[in-house]
């Protein structure tokens, strides 16, 4: 109570925030019935001609003899389309009995007569034509927002499979989506999510499979938020979570088409924006991090074979560092007494204990990594030589570190590489170093005991209300794609903790 | 900790109760045993499990009336609020002592065999902090948790009983009958409490999917339990005889302290992190049943809450003896004495009840509250 009364006293008064009634009533009013003045409020508007890129154009048609106005972004549309399309008919009409939709040629064509939804419409690449007389706007579909072209997915790579990424146009992205899900039933929502810059969100779903319950929550949770801005989904991912502090990542970031439509047709929805070459999926369990597309592109032997490097992998990243430490520490009879003697021997001259000694090694790894991320290419070979000279060979000669400690290091860090989700990446990553630090105080006790309370919490999740280790436990009818695949033709069944309209694939 | 209530399915009934009972294996319950039925103790848990089919049988019949209805509201219904508070009362000072004692002695296992210069409240306080953190994430977390791991404990531990095998003498296990056939019998009976976490795993009825994944579950845990404690119990006499049993107090510990796989002469740390795992998975689900007990004693509705205290006084109660591997051990063995006629007469005595009052007959109209 004396927290709240504190904060309440302690409360600051926003003074120099403007009013801005006057503003959203205008734009809530129809565009005035006087010609002049509506140019001229459109004009106040966009600061036209203190705004480089806003282009008004007064434009006399003929045949009808009617005065017109056709305002559009140029930086954002498409100037050819408006030329040839719209300029040009009404310019060159005769035909005194057409009407304006007749004369332009263009593909799309709203009316729209609420100022704030024409401005919309303009700052999303539209152009607005005014014509004298008509209480409403013609909204003509020529944006034309620049983006680069599709091209291979960066960060997901498949020997075996499509090669196509997502880009930062959303369109694209549909229509890539579209490709694979050649269905009717695959339906593209559009949200405007935030308040200022009024970012486009889409939900994508086959209307048939999803569950309505799971597509209200996501609905419920995308329109509650209260934003100026979000420029990409990555963005969204974090306002979306439930778990804003946990390590463990809800959602799953994919950037590669072909996934996200398969995620659609097992019942999963896709979250897509502009701005993001990614989509979101949702609800994501454990395993959707763990796997890849390609061991589905991959026959039945080879993929899970992928899957078993993969899994062990895992284990490999987790544990070996902190076992190391556990055993060397704790446990040392556990250890042959050959390899004792080895391990031994080269620890002799350290100084430091080999708990101290993993850390300052793990730290160097995490650096390499951090820096070949950020470091310019032209000279990205430094950091290989840095790497491998100074830390590996450098140190062990100036008795820094022990050999079999750069073993264990390196090959954590080489196994880290299996998880290809960087989210799921950095968990793994984080988790090694708390169970570095448990091993380094209780030993084996530590690591399981950090292990048990992972895995108390690991159940404890739910995304978007499915239970993160589902279909494992709490069991569910599904296709088994946990740990290992089936084949093909035995994988008949949509994940059942989405709880799909349609459960069983034909 | 306002966890949705989704029921549990059979898979992880089934194993929160090998977690519960079969890990008895792996502490000092075998030494008690074998203590009284030398080398017939293997037989205890079947002779036990048969006998224990009568009150499971009884209590299960009961409870099929009440649809749904944990042991807590049938008792109130039963036996009036009265007589009810006592008997949960006692199921409470049972569960609680039991739960001291068991933590204690593990503690003390991991102490004595593993980190013998550790203070033992570090031990004690990460082993309840951990089945703290698992209790309060709720009863479905616990199953999902038992679930996910028990393939693994169950692998270890066949593990190991394969490389005891190879290196015992089975000639050990003769004369079968140990003292003879009516000791074997007398002597086992009296510690039916082996199975007593029976009685409690009626607390779990509202939490589990169906009525039929209850009792399928029961009668299956059961069977794998008498399986899993014979074999392994069978295994301990074939590597030590009865003899050094009866001197060992944790025969698994020194049992995997003895084998060896070729170059690998010591495994005990392999084997270490899975009967960690299945210890803290096993007191997580007592700390569960204390809080539920003791929320329903004390009408305390989120007994989620009571679990971190109830851990920290287990601590302190638990750490109270001075030498537990013989202080302890004397207690569980009392224990074990005194629980027998509880698990024995509570279901016979709830059975007789309902039958007196006619509520088998009129199953179908009854809907308590």
């Amino acid at each position: 109570m004396l927290k709240r009364s504190l904060r309440k006293t302690h409360k600051k008064t926003i003074s120099n925030e403007k009013s801005s009634s006057k503003d959203i009533k205008l734009k809530e009013s129809d565009i005035p019935s006087n010609f002049e003045e509506t140019i001229d409020t459109f004009k106040s508007i966009y600061s036209y001609p203190d705004n480089q890129d806003v282009v008004l154009r007064p434009i006399d048609i003929s045949g009808i003899n009617k005065k017109s106005t056709i305002l559009f972004i140029n930086t954002i549309t498409d100037s050819k389309a408006i030329e040839d399309y719209v300029i040009s008919p009404l310019l060159n009409n005769n035909d005194s009995s057409k009407k304006v939709e007749d004369i332009i040629t263009i593909q799309s064509i709203k009316t729209k007569s609420k100022v704030g939804d024409i401005i919309t419409k303009i700052n999303q690449g539209n152009a607005a034509l005014f014509v004298e007389g008509e209480d409403h706007a013609y909204l003509l579909g020529a944006s034309n927002f620049e983006s680069r072209a599709v091209e291979k997915a960066q960060n997901e790579n498949v020997v075996k499979g499509p090669k196509e990424g997502f880009n930062e146009k959303a369109t694209t992205n549909i229509s890539l989506i579209r490709k694979r899900v050649k269905s009717e039933n695959l339906v593209v929502e559009s949200h405007i999510i935030s308040k200022r810059s009024k970012n486009d969100l889409f939900l994508l779903y086959e209307k048939d499979l999803v569950s309505d319950k799971l597509l209200q929550n996501v609905k419920n949770r995308v329109n509650s938020l209260d934003v100026d801005a979000i420029q990409n989904l990555s963005l969204l991912e974090q306002y979306i979570e439930e778990r804003k502090y946990s390590i463990f990542p809800t959602i799953l970031y994919t950037e590669r088409p072909d996934r996200a439509a398969s995620f659609i047709e097992d019942g999963y929805i896709v979250l897509l924006m502009d701005n993001s070459p990614d989509a979101l999926v949702l609800p994501a369990t454990f395993w959707s991090f763990y796997h890849t597309s390609e061991e589905h592109y991959l026959r039945f032997p080879y993929g899970n074979f992928t899957r078993l490097l993969r899994i062990l992998a895992l284990f490999i990243t987790l544990f070996t560092s902190s076992l190391y430490v556990a055993v060397v520490t704790y446990h040392s009879e556990m250890v042959p007494p050959d390899l004792l003697l080895a391990i031994a021997a080269t620890r002799e001259k350290l100084p430091f204990p080999a708990a101290v000694e993993v850390f300052i090694m793990e730290f160097a790894f995490e650096l390499i990594r951090e820096a070949g991320l950020r470091v310019p290419s032209p000279i990205g070979p430094t950091i290989g030589i840095v790497g491998a000279l100074i830390l590996g060979q450098a140190a062990v000669q100036a008795n820094i570190v022990s050999p079999i400690v750069v073993i264990i290091v390196a090959l954590g860090g080489l196994s880290s590489f299996a998880i290809g989700d960087i989210s799921m990446n950095f968990t793994i990553r984080i988790s090694r170093f708390l169970l570095l630090l448990s091993a380094s105080f209780m030993g084996l006790y530590g690591i399981t005991a950090l292990f048990t309370m992972g895995i108390f919490y690991m159940v404890s999740i739910k995304s978007f209300g499915v239970p993160y280790l589902s279909p494992l436990t709490p069991s569910y009818a599904s296709s088994g794609d946990k740990i290992f695949r089936k084949v093909l033709q035995k994988e008949i069944l949509r994940p059942g903790y989405l709880k799909p309209k349609d459960l069983k694939k034909r | 900790m306002e966890q949705s209530k989704q029921l549990i399915g059979i898979k992880e009934y089934i194993a929160i109760v090998l977690l519960m009972v079969g890990t008895k294996v792996t502490d000092n319950t075998p030494t008690i045993l074998f203590e009284y039925i030398k080398n017939a103790g293997w037989m205890a848990p079947i002779i036990n499990g048969l006998i224990a089919i009568f009150p499971i049988y009884l209590l299960i019949k009961v409870f099929t009336i009440y649809k749904g209805k944990s042991l807590l509201e049938v008792s109130d219904h039963l036996f009036g609020k009265f007589f009810s508070f006592i008997i949960l009362f006692i199921m409470l000072v049972v569960a609680f002592g039991a739960v001291i004692v068991d933590t204690a002695i593990y503690t003390d296992i991991i102490g004595t065999m593993y980190f013998t210069k550790t203070p033992t409240i570090i031990v004690y306080g990460i082993l309840m902090l951990v089945c703290a953190y698992g209790a309060t994430r709720g009863f479905e977390q616990i199953g999902s948790v038992a679930w996910t791991v028990f393939p693994y404990l169950q692998v270890s531990l066949f593990f190991a009983l394969i490389l005891t095998i190879g290196q015992g003498n089975t000639a050990f296990i003769f004369p079968i009958l140990g003292d003879g056939a009516w000791e074997v019998v007398k002597e086992s009976s009296l510690r039916l409490s082996l199975y007593a976490d029976f009685l409690y795993l009626f607390l779990f009825y509202p939490y589990i999917k169906s009525e039929i994944v209850f009792k399928k579950g029961t009668w299956l845990a059961l069977v794998f339990i008498i399986m899993n404690l014979s074999i392994v119990m069978v295994c301990y006499i074939f590597l030590f005889d009865y003899k050094t049993i009866m001197q060992l107090n944790y025969p698994y510990h020194e049992l995997i302290r003895t084998i060896s796989l070729g170059f690998i002469i010591n495994m005990e740390a392999f084997f270490l992190p899975f009967w960690l795992i299945a210890t803290f998975v096993r007191f997580s689900i007592y700390l569960y049943i204390n809080a539920i007990l003791f929320g329903h004693l004390f009408k305390i509705k989120h007994f989620e809450y009571l679990i971190p205290s109830l851990a920290t006084l287990i601590v302190f109660l638990g750490m109270i003896p001075e030498n537990p591997t013989f202080i302890i051990f004397d207690i569980k063995e009392k224990l074990l004495l005194m629980t027998s006629p509880l698990f024995f007469l509570l279901p016979l005595l709830m059975w007789l009840v309902a039958m007196f009052k006619g509520e088998f007959k009129n199953a179908n109209k009854r809907n308590i509250r």
